[in-house]
């Protein structure tokens, strides 16, 4: 007679390290194999967009910055360029200072995708990759420290263009290279490309043990990630390629040349080889966007009312941010706030798959899943 | 979006400022419309939100298609005007399994009740909130409020 294992229900959570910020995840398990799982969210909840609707356009950017804070110009970027689509051309927007956002997006890009890369392979059971990880995101921290004036919150974008032009000298030339890597754009680029994704390759692409943990766990088919949601990595894993800075171009990004990555199988390997080939991809659209600024000075900022009352109107901005489809919603009553700000975010989205994917897995596997999709807490509770 | 238009001849259409069509279609054709949209290949939700005008909420259904030939995509924002009490509409998360948590913090932030849907429950407020909807405009907190405190000497408000 084949003796049943009792089923039982545990917590992860919302205290678990490798959840990544308070999300519990509720796991039912038959030995060691998961049954069931759902994700209980809210915990980091904190009125986002109820606040919105009381401040001031201009005053909210820094309140998106806090949603995914791992990529805050991406946020900005969303909602500042929905807020200028909502003037119906009544503000234009400098050249310079959209090849300074795309540039900005991008690097955010990198040191996203590294967080997310080191993270999970630390969850995975490799310590090493996360050291590495804090390392080269240092460097670029200290890169928007000199830009911005801060390392992870920037409040950079304005309503019309950015707050400042680039300081002197930090574009570099291309040939620096490691050396220069915290001090110029250039320096950065090159290191990143000659150096960081080869060890990245090196130390866990290709490690076996890794891809034994990853190859063939929580496959997502194409049909099943359109159906759920999914975007970014997580769709372009299961092999659509879609990608919202070709399909549907905001910013610059059609005068620019890269690549969209995409995966085959949609598993959990899938995903990270094309967040690898992602941050490559960014190392090319920056390139060219630097090669662009330093032969083309101008002014950064577009000539804004002081007080900024668009007219009315409903707007709904799609873009591609590091994690997936950054987008939203604003209605404007013709006041100086935001009559309604709805916020889309991708991880939110994409918690919706731990349930499909999660069953039939090892409970180790789980973490596993969860570091592929890369969410962030403060983005899905917002 | 000519299909919807031959079907819904009566549902005004519109566009938002940035290109995107937006329908507005009564509540019984909301289903049917949704349907529609996912069997000419908008397989996709990107969002289910509402708009609260105080004298009618707007459920805002955006659909979109993926496809990667196509440059210049476009989102349709099905809209439906409900009451702002006790609004009940037909759930999609059956034909869009994406919408299933869309449409709980629709429910949690405005009330808008999802018939048909698996699972309606609060998703970012607790279980046991008895505050009501805080995205309504006339949402009131009724919480205790902690009394603020003012460090005599720092402030001169006296």
């Amino acid at each position: 007679m084949e003796q049943q294992a009792q089923e039982i229900l545990i917590n992860m959570g919302p205290q678990h390290p490798s959840t990544h910020g308070v999300l519990r995840l509720m796991v039912k398990l038959n030995g060691e194999t998961v049954t069931w799982c759902q994700p209980d969210i809210g915990y980091l909840h904190r009125c986002f967009e109820k606040l919105a609707e009381s401040k001031t356009y201009t005053q909210v950017i820094p309140y998106t910055d806090r949603t995914d804070y791992l990529s805050a110009i991406t946020n900005e970027t969303c909602y500042v360029e929905a807020v200028e689509k909502l003037f119906q051309g009544a503000i234009e927007v400098p050249e310079r200072a959209q090849y300074i956002r795309v540039m900005m997006n991008e690097l955010q890009r990198i040191t996203s995708h590294l967080l997310a890369l080191g993270a999970w392979a630390m969850d995975v059971g490799a310590m090493t990759p996360f050291l590495y990880c804090w390392r080269d995101r240092e460097k670029a921290y200290s890169l928007f420290e000199q830009i911005t004036g801060a390392r992870q919150l920037y409040n950079y974008l304005r309503i019309g263009g950015v707050r400042n032009d680039l300081p002197e000298g930090i574009i570099g030339s291309p040939s620096d290279g490691e050396d220069k890597a915290d001090k110029t754009l250039w320096g950065f680029v090159n290191y990143i490309e000659s150096y960081v994704i080869p060890q990245w390759n090196g130390l866990v692409t290709n490690n076996r043990i890794f891809q034994y943990r990853t190859q063939g766990v929580g496959v997502l088919s194409a049909e099943d990630a359109v159906a759920y949601g999914a975007s970014g990595p997580v769709l372009r894993g299961s092999g659509v390629k879609w990608d919202l800075r070709k399909n549907r171009p905001y910013l610059i990004y059609d005068r620019l040349e890269f690549d969209v990555p995409v995966g085959t199988n949609g598993d959990c390997f899938d995903r990270w080889v094309v967040r690898i080939k992602e941050m490559e991809q960014s190392c090319r659209i920056i390139k060219q966007c630097l090669e662009w600024l330093a032969e083309n000075p101008g002014p950064v900022m577009a000539k804004v009312p002081r007080v900024l009352k668009p007219p009315k109107g409903e707007v709904y901005h799609r873009i591609e941010g590091s994690r997936g489809e950054v987008a939203c919603y604003i209605v404007s009553d013709g006041g100086p706030n935001p009559y309604k700000v709805k916020w889309r975010s991708p991880c939110f989205t994409h918690l919706q798959l731990m349930p499909l994917l999660c069953p039939g897995h090892k409970v180790a596997d789980v973490i596993a899943i969860l570091g592929s999709i890369d969410i962030v807490l403060g983005e899905v509770d917002r | 979006m000519d299909f919807l238009k031959e079907k819904f001849p009566d549902a005004q259409f519109g566009t938002l400022v940035n290109g995107d069509v937006e329908v507005l279609v009564p509540k019984e054709q909301y289903e049917e419309a949704v349907r529609c949209c996912y069997e000419a290949g908008y397989k996709y939700c990107s969002v289910v939100t509402a708009i609260d005008w105080m004298d009618r909420l707007t459920l805002v259904t955006s659909l979109c298609r993926i496809d990667p030939a196509e440059v210049g995509a476009v989102t349709i924002h099905i809209k439906v005007d409900l009451p702002r009490e006790g609004a009940t509409i037909p759930s999609i998360a059956k034909l869009y399994p994406g919408a299933d948590w869309h449409e709980r913090e629709t429910y949690d932030m405005y009330g808008i009740r999802f018939e048909g849907h698996p699972n309606l429950r609060r998703i970012l407020l607790p279980d046991h909130w008895q505050g009501g909807h805080p995205l309504l405009k006339d949402f009131v907190d009724k919480r205790p409020k902690r009394p603020r405190i003012v460090r005599k000497g720092f402030r001169d408000s006296e």
